[in-house]
């Protein structure tokens, strides 16, 4: 028969069995713990989705941000009880520097932009406002304009005709493609906006914003030429041909110029043939006198 | 055992810590907070583009009104645009839109209901809305005609604006780079200008002055005063070709002509 150990031998087996187990119990603790540390730990990440770096932003529309959050939550600050938590916080939304929203939640937004370039920056911050270390934003430059979005801006002279002869007032009627006429207001240069000049052979001589004809007035008398060009608001002449367009006319002098000289011409020779019907019957009566007389002395 | 009591106690504690219970709405709740971030007081807005309003609040729950559970620490914001409610948020971002002026911007707090919390929590912000740009300073030119230009009877007087947007008379006093313009001629008041349409003159012979003025909504001068003068000088039927002019002439032949006729009927009276 087998002696049984003593409980004071048992006890050290016992705690070695233990011990291994407790050992193996902690290696798995340690590794479901790296594990899942490791997916806990993956780095936050901010994608502006839409609208694409440079994209222009037409028609003076706002612009739709859409934008995808990765690895962080986007909640409400401020919230009762809350905890914060290097994983969870909001974004901020920067237009040009200027803070512009506070996102609690990823979906898109709008931004209504002035003409010109912009950039858009997005932010994820902590529940109490601070940057994420490292900092997690993302960032899109665009051009917003009135103006459309493609094609080439065109301009062309519907009124006068080439060689037409007109007086000295005219109205000038243009057509305009793909271009929007805005005020000029010292505001930056953005594609397919701006306003019309017109010119007078090389001079300017009037800056609209409207589509209807222009009058044209006090043109000099001669064969001259009408200009209509699109330029930029800060009034640089865009560098596509079919953006000016010209037409020789020729002034002549209205009608109701002339009238004077030739009502007083009319009037002079009326009062000539007067004069003259007197003087010849005059004459004729003096010779019919005379021959009256030298028949019967 | 008594240890056993205590250890459970603690545990119990500990997972009505980890639950967030005593952080719920309950009587001790902290009191919440609410303030705005932006636009900052008295900022100005431009362009008669809209204001974001981003606000922060603390320890308070937003949520959509309607959501049929009011309490102290939830509930949504009730926006007052100069005194009167205009909106309701229940995010941390309301875009408003504003006429040109002055406005104060008032959030307020509510419970889902609608009713204020005690005590009243709200925050406020003053700015100004205008339709011109938010900064910059206001510039007038002229660019045609010319200084000193020899004109016809009828011309046209082409201008430009810049930093400055031209409106109707009569809007808000005080709003930056917002107004009309005023044309003077010859010192007199001649015409007052809401938009950028060429100006149409028809002056008599000689020296003229053309003034232009900025001015605010009120029709007084800017800040800083902004004026474009220009001299012309006007002669009519500028431009015409008239190489000999012989109306003169023939004024002074038809006079002759008739004396002439006068003097030939009073000879023929004279004869009978």
């Amino acid at each position: 028969m087998k002696p049984q150990p003593s409980p004071a031998n048992q006890h050290p087996e016992v705690r070695r069995f233990s011990t291994i187990l407790a050992l193996i119990a902690l290696m798995s603790l340690l590794g479901v713990s790296l594990s899942s540390s490791t997916a806990v730990a993956a780095a936050p990440s901010l994608t502006i989705v839409s609208p694409a770096d440079g994209a222009v932003v037409a028609n003076g529309t706002p612009v739709l941000v859409d934008f995808l959050v990765l690895n962080f939550a986007i909640v409400q600050p401020g919230r009762v009880g809350q905890i914060g938590s290097p994983m969870e916080g909001h974004a901020n939304v920067f237009l040009d520097a200027q803070y512009a929203r506070l996102l609690t939640s990823v979906e898109p937004f709008s931004l209504s932009l002035t003409s010109g370039a912009h950039t858009i920056r997005i932010q994820l911050v902590a529940d109490n406002g601070t940057p994420l270390n490292p900092d997690v934003s993302a960032s899109v430059g665009v051009v917003a304009t009135h103006g459309p979005d493609g094609g080439a801006p065109r301009v062309k002279i519907l009124s006068p005709t080439p060689l037409e002869a007109t007086g000295h007032g005219i109205y000038v009627s243009y057509r305009i493609e793909n271009f929007t006429l805005v005020e000029p207001r010292g505001q930056p240069n953005a594609p397919n906006e701006g306003h019309v000049q017109l010119l007078v052979g090389t001079d300017v001589v009037m800056e609209v914003i409207q589509y209807e004809p222009v009058l044209l007035v006090s043109l000099p008398e001669g064969d001259i030429t009408i200009g209509v060009r699109l330029v930029n608001n800060d009034d640089t002449v865009l560098a596509n041909p079919s953006a000016s367009a010209t037409v020789p006319i020729h002034v002549v002098a209205s009608s109701a110029v002339s009238l004077p000289l030739v009502s007083n011409g009319g009037v002079a020779l009326l009062l000539a043939f007067i004069l003259i019907v007197l003087i010849l019957r005059r004459r004729k009566l003096a010779a019919r006198d005379a021959n009256a007389r030298g028949g019967n002395p | 055992m008594n240890a056993r009591i205590f250890a459970l106690i603690v545990a119990m504690i500990g997972m009505l810590v980890a639950s967030g219970i005593p952080a719920s709405n309950g009587r001790g709740a902290p009191v919440p907070t609410l303030s705005i971030v932006s636009p900052t007081p008295n900022a100005v807005m431009g362009n008669g583009t809209p204001v974001a309003v981003v606000f922060a609040v603390t320890n308070f729950n937003l949520t959509e009104p309607g959501n049929g559970t009011s309490s102290p620490n939830s509930g949504h914001v009730d926006v007052f645009v100069d005194g009167a409610l205009t909106a309701k948020a229940s995010v941390n971002t309301i875009v408003l839109a504003l006429p040109s002026g002055p406005h104060t911007i008032r959030l307020r707090l509510v419970t889902d209901n609608g009713s204020a919390l005690n005590p009243d929590i709200t925050a406020s912000v003053a700015v100004m809305a205008t339709r011109g740009p938010a900064g910059g300073t206001p510039g007038l030119s002229i660019v045609f005609p010319r200084e000193g230009a020899l004109v016809g009877t009828d011309s046209t007087l082409s201008f430009r604006v810049t930093n400055f947007v031209l409106v109707a008379p009569g809007g808000p006093a005080g709003v930056p780079n917002e107004g009309h313009l005023l044309v003077r001629l010859d010192n007199a008041p001649y015409a007052v200008l809401t938009d950028d349409a060429p100006l149409h003159l028809n002056l008599k012979d000689g020296p003229h002055t053309v003034t232009l003025q900025l001015v605010d909504n009120e029709g007084g001068p800017l800040n800083s005063n902004v004026t474009a003068s220009l001299h012309v000088t006007v002669q009519a039927l500028l431009g015409r070709v008239t190489p000999f002019d012989a109306t003169p002439y023939l004024a002074l032949a038809n006079l002759l002509i008739g004396l002439g006729i006068l003097a030939a009927l009073y000879r023929k009276l004279e004869a009978r």
